[in-house]
């Protein structure tokens, strides 16, 4: 009998569907992989499962009885814990208050037994090998690598029979990740389940005794791993061949340089990065999660202390503040941030609001706010990206999350700058906004807009970029073009040579 | 409910509910209704909504102005003290009053925007410095009265209506086109929303948080002056009882707290209903302490009405009606 | 529109979202995150230091336990009513109703106490119980409403306010010589309120390592992570807003002792000096951060000043200017330390 069956599951957020029909079947004992692109619905499966979210439909059984958790608390005391991608980390407490976080040894006059605590979480990490140095350590200290860990740890503190790790190595090394992928295995002998969710296909098979693949919200197979190639898995992650997904790239980059970058350093993450941008071209960043490339793109849009000098369209940057970028018209630089909820838009707002954040100028007249001119632009925006949404006057927060990120895009293509700053723009973005997006960067190139662009998705990199700057520690380990970029090419040069072992 | 009623849901309740006092209010004070009556109503209201003019902006901007009371009483105390009872100094005296208040606004906007100050924090402490600032420099003692044409302003009438009153008006289509149709007002609701995002969308906090400090200042300095005008005095103590009524009025008129949404055609409608339950305190001789208790209890009714629970609850109560009738329509 | 409940939960802070991005730079000393997480409280200790060598500088007899017996007892209502606030700010809330209930703790004790013990002392429990009550119902509202503390407390400080007024309309009522003598008692050299600072020192190290106290302070510092760890909101906040009143109901007891008299107005000198003192402690508005040794330090640095004022034969109304700026430099070397490490989790 399965450890754990589900079947005909369905899930509802407001108007937008994120499961329906969803079914899944794992033994104990296994890794089992699940595979879907971003907004196929495997977090929100996830979530069901470690009771975070309940179904709104559908049967889940676990050791043979009904599993119906009305919380994470009691899916976890059912036996089931994940490490959601969205840490559930508690930044003021140290790290071994956080793994044994509510479940702490009591003394009895009802305080926490320190000793005792501390015993514990050494064993715990002894047990399982963890690479974590001090527990007394408070975590909003730690990298996102670390935090990560101490994640994992918290769920393994509770012995679980499923483990889910959600996309748990794309903050780690290479190191970690090894660890990672040996633990999974051991769990897996010992006689428990571990559902794996990731991008990288190659742990997958790596690691994974069984594949269930997700699209659009539903499941459409489930494989041994032997039996199936990479290429079946990704044409059933999309639904479509690959190439189709990208579009053609042509040669637009012009000999004009858009953005020289010389010697930029900031804090402790970006060291010294010297890069050209040019005109016409599609500049991709890669890398290692935490090795600077979020700092690149704030400095470049002017937030945080940076030092080195940067020369836009030839004229020397100065100032600061995202302000000051958005406010140079075609000679401005744009931002698409990474967190497209809390940094990109006003949940609550209208779409209409929400395009023409950064152009207020531009629609007001002798002091006053001209409707119709606004609404002119905000049409114009709508109609240029086909953003699906009732009306302009719908609240942002309820478009999906394609929608959402094309609302954003919106926003930054009415400053009218010509260098945009993308940071992983399809991510958590569904399959067909994806494309959409590509062909627009494209489009925009062509226009002669000089884009950077960040992804944590390797082949898109590989397919969209012109040429590749792959980031380690800081700085640019190597610049990779024509027939060099490539996924394992981005991942040597995003390794030192001591990383690249095994 | 068609859609401007329920974008305006928070609104609109507001002045329903204002409607419901008023008339049951009629039926306990037969004379409430009439019109010497609702023009005192006007006036007393007049006075709430100028105050709560400054903090709806900063309310709606994600802050909250704790230092109104003692603004309003350096104004007035300041005003009277200058004047010294004569109106001729009113000329550069009250221009320069208000700009004093604006000031006052402005540094509590630079240390929130520029230093990073909770709100709370510093309205509170720039609150405490002006009181013992002000008492440091009168000694304590109550100053002067108020000259002649502060106190025309405050009860004096044009034809039928008095002056406060249309002074309130004016302000509040001001205060109402800033909202809604210029840029500050765009860019006042952003920030309030979400600075972040604000921020990273190229918008001027610093800029747009200061002046929605400097405007609460303002209304601050200028119903202080305008009250003196209507107890006759200045007093110490006399700007204590707007924190309350000015925050109140904002969240009675369906502003949220946190920032980000409301209007100040609410915190009219929230400026009568507090009025209005003053007014109930003789009409049903209720004590003061009653009244605390119905303030306290109709803050705590109207937010939640407006509060997301309840329209959760009143969704579900649909839901549940509509499954509750199962064959309407169908053959 | 997330389905998960955190999402609709009232946060009371100005501050819900990631930090703005600033342009200021981070200390340069981060490796000694000892000090730079300890750096509002230090600062505080530091301020006291000084204004305690200023006082004893101007007169004689600062450095005895006399002074300090006067001192403590000067601060205590204070202290009392800042503890239970510290509990709310870790929580990451606030409590304003702590006004009405000072108030009315102290009125009903002025006109229920009698003269003598037999009639004192079920009213002597039966007031904090009030305050534990009471604050569990404004837990109650802000978590079933939705609503925010500020609002709520807001609320509820005007209903306690009122129920002050209507049971004694003027300052007046009368409390046992007994009750007196006790509160401003001494033993072993110790008045009163020393012991009940000694006291309040068990009670915070003891709470601060239980889970609840814990929890409390998870609460505030990530409420969504809170809440995916299983947290129950809705009694973490019944339970800190309960502690809130029960501490804010001791302190109008205490304040009975000091004045012998119940006010129905008292309570709102409270409020804000209640919030400053744990302020300028280091407790940070946005939860998470502090303890009740900060909270001591700010309320005693604010009655030193009250000293140093009237030594200084000032008018008394430089109290209120020192305090306030004192907490403003208080809070900026707060806000300056805060930024040296990220906060949220990601």
């Amino acid at each position: 009998m399965a450890l754990l069956e589900v079947s005909a599951v369905n899930k509802r957020f407001g108007g937008i569907t994120a499961l329906h029909n969803a079914a899944f079947r794992a033994e104990a004992g296994e890794v089992h992989a699940l595979i879907g692109e971003n907004g196929a619905g495997k977090s929100t499966f996830i979530q069901i499962l470690a009771g975070a979210v309940r179904p709104d439909a559908g049967t889940i059984q676990f050791k043979g009885a009904p599993f119906t958790a009305q919380n994470p608390s009691a899916a976890q005391a059912a036996g089931i814990s994940a490490v959601f991608q969205e840490l559930s980390l508690i930044p003021d407490l140290t790290i071994e208050q956080n793994i044994w976080f509510r479940r702490e040894a009591l003394t009895p006059f009802g305080t926490v037994r320190a000793g005792g605590m501390r015993r514990e979480t050494l064993a715990l990490f002894d047990r399982y090998g963890f690479p974590i140095a001090r527990p007394d350590r408070e975590v909003r200290r730690l990298t996102l690598a670390d935090r990560q860990l101490v994640e994992i740890a918290k769920a393994l503190a509770r012995d679980p029979t499923v483990l889910i790790l959600d996309e748990a190595t794309s903050a780690l090394a290479p190191r970690e990740t090894e660890w990672l992928l040996a633990l999974a295995a051991n769990l897996a002998s010992e006689g428990k389940l571990v559902i794996y969710i990731s991008h990288r296909l190659q742990e997958v098979r790596h690691v994974a005794k069984r594949i269930t693949v997700f699209r659009n919200g539903t499941t459409v197979a489930e494989h041994d791993t032997d039996a199936v190639s990479e290429d079946e898995i990704i044409a059933e992650m999309l639904g479509r061949r690959l190439e189709r997904l990208y579009p053609e790239r042509k040669a637009t980059a012009t000999r004009r340089v858009a953005l020289r970058v010389r010697g930029l350093s900031a804090g402790q993450r970006l060291a010294h990065v010297d890069i050209d941008l040019r005109e016409g071209e599609v500049l991709g960043v890669g890398g290692l999660q935490g090795h600077g490339q979020r700092e690149l793109f704030q400095a470049l849009f002017g937030i945080g202390r940076a030092r080195g000098t940067v020369e836009l369209w030839g004229k020397p940057l100065t100032g600061h503040g995202p302000r000051q970028r958005l406010s140079g018209g075609r000679d401005g630089i744009a931002l698409v941030p990474e967190d497209r909820r809390g940094q990109g838009l006003l949940l609550s707002k209208s779409v209409a609001e929400n395009l023409t954040l950064s152009v207020i100028p531009r629609f007001s007249r002798r002091g006053f706010l001209s409707g119709s001119r606004e609404r002119a632009l905000v049409d114009d925006m709508i109609r240029f990206l086909r953003i699906k949404a009732r009306t302009p006057d719908q609240l942002a927060g309820t478009l999906s999350g394609g929608n959402q990120q094309k609302v954003i895009f919106g926003k930054m293509l009415l400053t009218e700058a010509r260098v945009l700053l993308l940071y992983d723009p399809t991510r958590g973005v569904d399959v067909g906004t994806k494309g959409e997006i590509f062909v627009l960067m494209r489009e925009l190139a062509a226009k002669g807009y000089a884009i950077l662009f960040y992804s944590s998705d390797l082949p898109e990199l590989v397919h969209v970029a012109d040429r590749v700057a792959v980031m380690r520690n800081g700085s640019i380990a190597a610049v990779l073009a024509g027939d060099a970029i490539s996924e394992e090419g981005i991942l040597k040069a995003a390794m030192s040579a001591s990383e690249r072992s095994g | 409910m068609t859609p401007f009623l329920s974008r305006h849901r928070a609104i609109v309740l507001a002045y329903l509910g204002m409607l419901v006092l008023l008339f049951l209010t009629s039926f306990f004070s037969p004379g409430f209704l009439s019109v010497n009556h609702l023009r005192t109503m006007a006036v007393l209201a007049a006075f709430v909504g100028i105050v709560a003019l400054g903090q709806t902006f900063v309310i709606i901007g994600g802050g909250i102005d704790l230092s109104v009371p003692w603004v309003l009483n350096c104004a007035a105390i300041l005003m009277t003290l200058v004047a010294n009872g004569q109106d001729q100094p009113l000329i550069y005296a009250v221009p320069l009053i208000l700009a004093a208040g604006a000031a006052v606004g402005a540094i509590n906007g630079a240390g929130i925007a520029l230093f990073g100050v909770p709100p709370i924090i510093m309205t509170l402490a720039v609150n405490v410095i002006l009181q013992g600032g002000i008492l440091v420099y009168t000694g304590g003692t109550p100053p002067a009265t108020a000259p002649a044409l502060i106190q025309f302003l405050a009860v004096g009438r044009v034809g039928p209506v008095p002056v406060v009153a249309l002074l309130w008006l004016t302000l509040a289509l001001a205060a109402s086109l800033l909202l809604s149709k210029t840029p500050f007002g765009r860019r006042l609701y952003a920030v309030g929303t979400s600075a972040v995002v604000a921020e990273f969308s190229g918008v001027p906090i610093v800029q747009t948080t200061m002046l929605a400090y400097t405007l609460s200042g303002f209304t601050a300095a200028l119903a202080g002056m305008l009250l003196t005008g209507f107890t006759a005095q200045a007093y110490l103590g006399m700007g204590d009882p707007y924190l309350f009524t000015s925050i109140a009025a904002v969240a009675i008129g369906g502003a949220s707290i946190l920032g980000g949404s409301g209007h100040y055609v609410g915190t009219i409608a929230g400026a009568f209903v507090l009025t209005i339950l003053t007014g109930l305190l003789p009409a049903l001789r209720l004590s003061n302490g009653a009244l605390l208790i119905v303030y306290g209890v109709v803050i705590l009714i109207t937010v939640s009405l407006a509060s997301e629970a309840f329209s959760d609850l009143a969704a579900a109560i649909r839901g549940a009606l509509r499954r509750a009738e199962p064959q309407k329509g169908e053959t | 529109m997330t389905e998960v409940g955190w999402a609709k939960r009232s946060v009371p802070t100005r501050r819900d979202q990631p930090a703005v991005p600033r342009r200021v730079s981070r200390l340069r000393f981060a490796h000694s995150t000892f000090l730079v997480d300890r750096a509002p409280f230090l600062v505080a200790c530091l301020m006291l230091a000084v204004l305690v060598a200023i006082y004893g500088a101007l007169r004689d007899g600062v450095f005895t336990l006399e002074e300090l017996n006067l001192d403590a007892a000067a601060s205590m209502a204070l202290l009392l009513a800042a503890t239970g606030q510290t509990i709310v700010l870790l929580r990451g809330g606030i409590d304003l109703s702590i006004g009405g209930m000072i108030s009315l703790g102290t009125v009903i004790a002025a006109t229920e106490f009698g003269d003598s013990w037999t009639t004192a002392l079920p009213w002597g429990i039966a007031i904090p119980v009030i305050g534990l009550l009471v604050g569990m119902t404004n837990g109650l509202l802000i978590s079933l409403l939705r609503l925010q503390p500020f609002l709520v407390t807001l609320a509820t400080w005007s209903i306690l306010s009122g129920a002050a007024l209507l049971i004694l309309p003027t300052d007046g009522g009368t409390l046992p010589q007994g009750w007196m003598a006790f509160g401003n008692a001494s033993l072993v050299g110790l008045s009163t309120s020393v012991w009940i600072l000694l006291v309040l020192f068990l009670f915070w190290l003891w709470f601060s390592k239980t889970r609840l106290g814990v929890t409390i302070r998870a609460t505030g510092s990530n409420e969504k992570s809170a809440f995916l760890s299983g947290v129950s909101i809705t009694f973490v906040n019944v339970a800190t807003y309960g502690l809130s009143g029960f501490f804010a109901a001791l302190a109008a007891l205490y304040l009975t002792t000091q004045t012998g008299s119940g006010s129905p107005t008292i309570g709102k000198d409270y409020i804000l000096p209640s919030v400053a003192a744990a302020v300028i402690g280091g407790i940070s508005l946005f939860g998470g951060r502090g303890g009740l040794a900060g909270t001591v330090i700010g309320a005693f640095i604010l009655t030193i000043i009250g000293n140093l004022v009237f030594v200084l034969s000032v008018s008394s109304y430089w109290q209120p200017i020192v305090s306030g700026v004192i907490l403003l430099v208080a809070v900026l070397a707060s806000s300056l330390a805060e930024r040296s490490a990220r906060r949220s989790v990601t």
